[in-house]
């Protein structure tokens, strides 16, 4: 919390609410756990809450109003701000997560959290001082469709019915909205689940009933003992579905990095009968803890802000969609566990497809040539690929090969002291991590880092050295952009024209986006999505017998017609353009000048090499600027992990 | 500020025999008679959630509350219950909406308790004026001042909501993203005042305050706070010996027109005609990791001659368009008996390391490159 003041001491001894450092990743905790679950309904009954966690001792809860009102001089640390005439809540002391919602009494809580049914189906929201609730209430089946049970000896007596139910996360007020559309996300899952489950066995109904029954229970008792106790503590035990719920919460709050998985239930439903759409999603159960709803079906979930971060900010999901429907088919997977690692964290029931992705995926293999390999097509590999990469499984890079060029990414932590360093000389002994990484101070190719001064060091092991690294993101790989840039006229304001250049479809290359079904969840659409070597319009250039037939020369004049005058001249003039090859070449990869693809990405589109490439920027030097820098489509998965 | 539009004002009490109801709403005809019912609960509400401020989304409408009891045997029921809120679209950010319905339910709760204002039915018709100059100057300005009576004025405010800033170094160095002559001197406190005319982006915090005369924790502060702003940005110290190297994002100035014309105002000498693009990338371009800025000069002399190379580096920094390669020293080998390194952890830049002890680039490179215990990482 910033206090534009300048009394504040910031060497004091005074906790800095802003540190980044440190505190960083505690307020990236907060702001991105949940700090209660609750579970409430609504029926015939009326509205019930019947579970909560954490729950507080409801001794504790008395009695630590009346010692906090010691001394006179103390703050009120109820949360109340009346006396506060601006109104600003940003300036209280701040509370702990669990007297924030603590406050709220389990009646209270059933009021405002089990809504009306007009507000079922969809998002709820509720914010109240600094506590933000999200849920999404869900409407149960019709109560005339629920069978009476038989074993009930009082025919007359009606069967309490529920109307509907809600699982609510408390957050705090100040959480992150990505945040707390993925927390509505789950509640929206868990929903699903407990209707599917509900409809099925009556398992909602059946464990609110003994919640109730054990709440019942513990209020007689208190009433008899006169000793307060919180029945949720009882219901625990008893009940799978709070045990549930307090996992959910638990592996949220107490386990930050790690990722929480739970399982996908509506998918799991229609996969039985479309078996592709359950290779996709059944994919991904890698998990530490699983969810098992009724013991039946498992709930799957990935809070994507605690595995992707950059630099202590986490990476919204949107930004992360975004760069996975920019993969290319020359990108690679490389995984972030070892193959029997990953392939011990699946089901036994998941895709043989993912298996086999798994087994045949390497650093130095294309994504097409491993579609090849592992006898998928292109858009499944991308699919699995993306979602691996979503759960923090793997990171998309570029094929390791000769000529790459790396450098150690800003964000890399190159204390001596971090885990890294320490891993890195366990994994490898008698070498060490700052060393290493020195060497790629400076742009660094593979080749030039395999030419061992030390001799018995082996090429293998250098390699799997740059894999450790990529791995843990200490690295980034630099790419040549070319941008052609004309000499300015003694006229020319010295600025380029306004319009956009959509140069591609004017010169008629080929599309160069990825197969566009790419989105999560989907069903998958076509299948021949190979992407081997261009067969393009313009390879009929290549076709066509060289020299200077007029063909040849209209197609030139063609590509250059949408440079201005001036530019087409100073081109022209250039001793290279005497040369119709040449110029043809360079009119042809014209459209790629613009900064935004990279060497590689020209010499796989245009099927090239590298050196042929190289001399034609040498060549036209005069009217092209090169740069090189990371690519910022995959820049994204080279963010450090917390 | 302004951006988002107040949709709606309403007054809601609980009537003594019709129970929750809107009395007032500006526009009329707002909030349904739906809209009510499903979210009433919140806005008249048990004594648990008084005083708080609630904000419930529903039906594509976002409404913010704050519910005041006051309880007194002169009221039937003995007790007054209202609440003074306001209606915007559900995707509208709020944030800054939460203050003013604060200080409302304030306001009318103390006119209530002085003079019965709510009370009182001819006082209260009172309202319906007040609720629709509130909604109108508070979309149209942000900001609304109301004499209610002899005694009574509402002054409210929106504030605009920002994030944390981060915590300035004594190596950073401010440099403003506006025009210095925008601002208003005497607006700001005095710390501000004093070390205005030491920002020219060029010195860094700890220059500032050894040259303003102001101690170095409170140009910390007050430059925060113009951080905080948005008024300052932090780049790094310049110096010939400085490597940079281009990011991704120097491709916007090829695609983005306003950013070249931006640049190549800041970036062309005084006096000087306007320096062309090509020059402009070129040099960008041509900052590469290692290649100090005194290389490009001698490389680029050519290109130099409209540019001004510190204007140049400064810009491409408050852009993003290069980033500064900083070098850490690691002191990888050392003897079991001496001290384990404070410095020289690869924690701490040469930046901070020459600020924190004095010593000069030179100096501090001088020292390191005669260890051979010590490597250097630049990043």
């Amino acid at each position: 919390m910033y206090i534009h003041s300048s009394s504040f001491d910031l060497q004091g001894e005074r906790k800095s609410m802003y540190k980044q450092s440190e505190n960083s990743f505690f307020k990236c905790g907060e702001k991105t756990s949940p700090i209660s679950v609750i579970l409430v309904t609504s029926g015939s009954r009326g509205n019930k809450l019947l579970f909560r966690y954490p729950f507080q001792r409801v001794a504790d809860c008395t009695s630590s109003l009346t010692t906090k009102q010691r001394s006179p001089y103390a703050l009120n640390t109820t949360g109340d701000v009346l006396e506060d005439p601006d109104g600003d809540s940003r300036e209280q002391t701040p509370l702990t997560d669990e007297q924030l919602v603590a406050g709220f009494s389990d009646i209270i809580l059933a009021t405002i959290l089990a809504t009306k049914s007009d507000m079922c189906g969809k998002k709820f929201e509720l914010k109240i001082d600094n506590v933000r609730f999200v849920g999404h209430p869900t409407l149960l089946q019709h109560p005339h469709t629920i069978q009476v049970s038989k074993t009930d000896p009082s025919p007359k007596r009606e069967m309490p019915t529920m109307i509907l139910f809600s699982v609510v996360f408390a957050l705090r007020a100040n959480a992150d909205p990505s945040v707390i559309s993925c927390m509505h996300n789950l509640s929206r899952r868990i929903a699903i689940a407990l209707q599917h489950e509900e409809r099925r066995c009556q398992y909602l109904t059946r464990e609110a009933k003994l919640m109730l029954a054990m709440q019942d229970e513990v209020t007689n008792m208190t009433e008899t003992d006169g000793s307060p106790q919180s029945p949720f503590r009882q219901i625990l035990p008893k009940c799978k579905l709070a045990r549930d719920l307090k996992e959910a919460y638990d592996r949220f709050v107490k386990t930050p990095y790690k990722i929480m998985y739970l399982w996908i239930v509506s998918l799991f439903l229609q996969c039985r009968c479309n078996n592709r759409v359950c290779c996709v999603s059944s994919l991904c159960t890698t998990g530490v803890v699983r969810l098992h709803i009724n013991n039946w079906l498992e709930v799957s979930f990935c809070l994507p802000h605690k595995i992707h971060r950059v630099g202590g900010n986490h990476v919204p999901p949107e930004a992360l969609e975004r760069s996975l429907k920019a993969i290319r088919p020359y990108h690679a997977l490389l995984l972030l566990d070892s193959e029997k690692a990953l392939l011990a964290q699946l089901p036994l029931d998941c895709s043989p497809a993912l298996v086999r992705l798994i087994k045949t995926c390497s650093a130095v293999k294309n994504l097409q040539q491993l579609a090849q390999d592992a006898d998928l097509n292109l858009l499944q590999i991308f699919q699995i690929a993306a979602h691996l990469v979503y759960w923090g499984k793997a990171i998309i890079v570029y094929p390791l090969c000769e000529n790459n060029v790396y450098m150690l990414s800003p964000h890399a932590n190159i204390s001596l002291y971090s885990p890294l360093a320490e891993g890195f000389g366990q994994q490898f002994p008698s070498h060490d991590l700052p060393s290493m990484l020195a060497k790629f101070s400076l742009p660094l190719s593979l080749s030039e880092f395999r030419n061992p001064l030390d001799a018995s060091v082996q090429e293998a092991q250098l390699i799997q050295m740059v894999v450790w690294m990529l791995q843990r993101r200490l690295l980034i790989q630099l790419h040549t952009y070319v941008c052609l840039l004309v000499p300015p006229s003694e006229e020319e304001p010295g600025l380029l024209r306004d319009e956009e250049l959509p140069l591609v479809a004017r010169v008629g290359g080929r599309s160069l986006s990825t197969p566009s079904a790419l989105s999560f969840g989907s069903p998958t659409s076509s299948d021949d999505m190979t992407l081997t070597s261009p067969s393009m319009d313009n390879s009929s250039a290549e076709l066509l017998p060289g020299g200077d037939s007029p063909l040849n020369r209209r197609m030139t004049e063609t590509l250059l017609a949408s440079l201005t005058e001036h530019e087409r001249q100073v081109i022209l003039n250039i001793p290279a353009a005497q040369s119709p090859e040449d110029l043809r070449m360079f009119a042809r990869l014209l459209h790629y000048f613009r900064g935004h693809h990279h060497l590689e990405e020209i010499m796989y589109n245009e099927n090239m090499r590298r050196s042929q490439l190289k001399t034609l920027f040498d060549k036209f030097r005069s009217v092209l600027v090169v740069t090189n820098h990371e690519d910022p489509v995959i820049s994204l998965f080279q963010s450090p992990l917390g | 500020m302004g951006t988002d539009r107040i949709e709606c004002i309403f007054f809601s009490e609980f009537h003594p025999t019709l129970g929750p109801k809107i009395t007032y709403q500006v526009p009329e005809e707002y909030i349904s008679r739906e809209l009510f019912d499903t979210v009433q609960v919140y806005i008249i509400t048990k004594p648990e959630l008084q005083n708080k401020l609630i904000t419930v989304t529903a039906m594509g409408k976002k409404l913010i509350g704050c519910p005041v009891c006051i309880e007194h045997k002169k009221y039937s029921r003995n007790a007054l219950l209202f609440n003074l809120g306001l209606v915007c679209d559900a995707r509208t950010k709020t944030c800054a909406l939460e203050p003013i319905v604060k200080k409302l339910s304030g306001y009318l709760t103390t006119l209530e308790l002085e003079s019965g204002f709510i009370s009182n039915e001819e006082s209260k018709q009172k309202l319906l004026p007040i609720m629709s100059t509130l909604l109108e100057e508070l979309n149209a300005t942000g900001a609304c001042t109301l004499p209610i009576d002899e005694s009574n004025t509402i002054n409210l405010k929106l504030i605009e909501q920002r994030r944390d800033p981060l915590i300035v170094q004594e190596y950073d160095v401010p440099v403003f993203t506006q025009c210095k002559d925008h601002f208003i001197k005497s607006q700001w406190d005095l710390t501000t005042q004093q070390i205005l005319a030491y920002i020219d982006g060029f010195r860094h915090i700890q220059k500032i305050s050894a040259e303003a005369d102001v101690e170095l924790n409170l140009v910390r502060i007050a430059v925060q706070n113009l951080l905080y702003y948005g008024v300052v940005t932090l780049v790094s110290i310049f110096q010939y010996s400085n490597v940079y190297c281009t990011t991704p994002t120097v491709q916007s100035l090829i695609d983005d027109r306003s950013i070249q014309e931006e640049c190549l105002n800041y970036v062309t000498k005084k006096g000087q005609k306007r320096a062309f693009l090509r020059d402009v990338f070129q040099l960008y371009c041509g900052l590469t990791p290692g290649t100090t800025v005194r290389d490009l000069c001698s490389r680029y002399s050519q290109q130099l001659q409209r540019v001004d190379e510190r204007r140049l580096i400064q810009y491409g920094l408050i852009k993003a368009l290069i980033r500064r390669l900083q070098k850490y020293p690691v002191k990888v080998t050392r003897d079991e008996r001496s001290r384990p390194p404070r410095l020289y952890t690869g924690c701490h830049s040469y930046d901070e390391i020459c600020c924190k002890t004095g010593m000069s680039y030179k100096e501090l490179d001088e020292r390191l490159e005669n260890d051979p215990n010590i490597i250097v990482c630049w990043k």
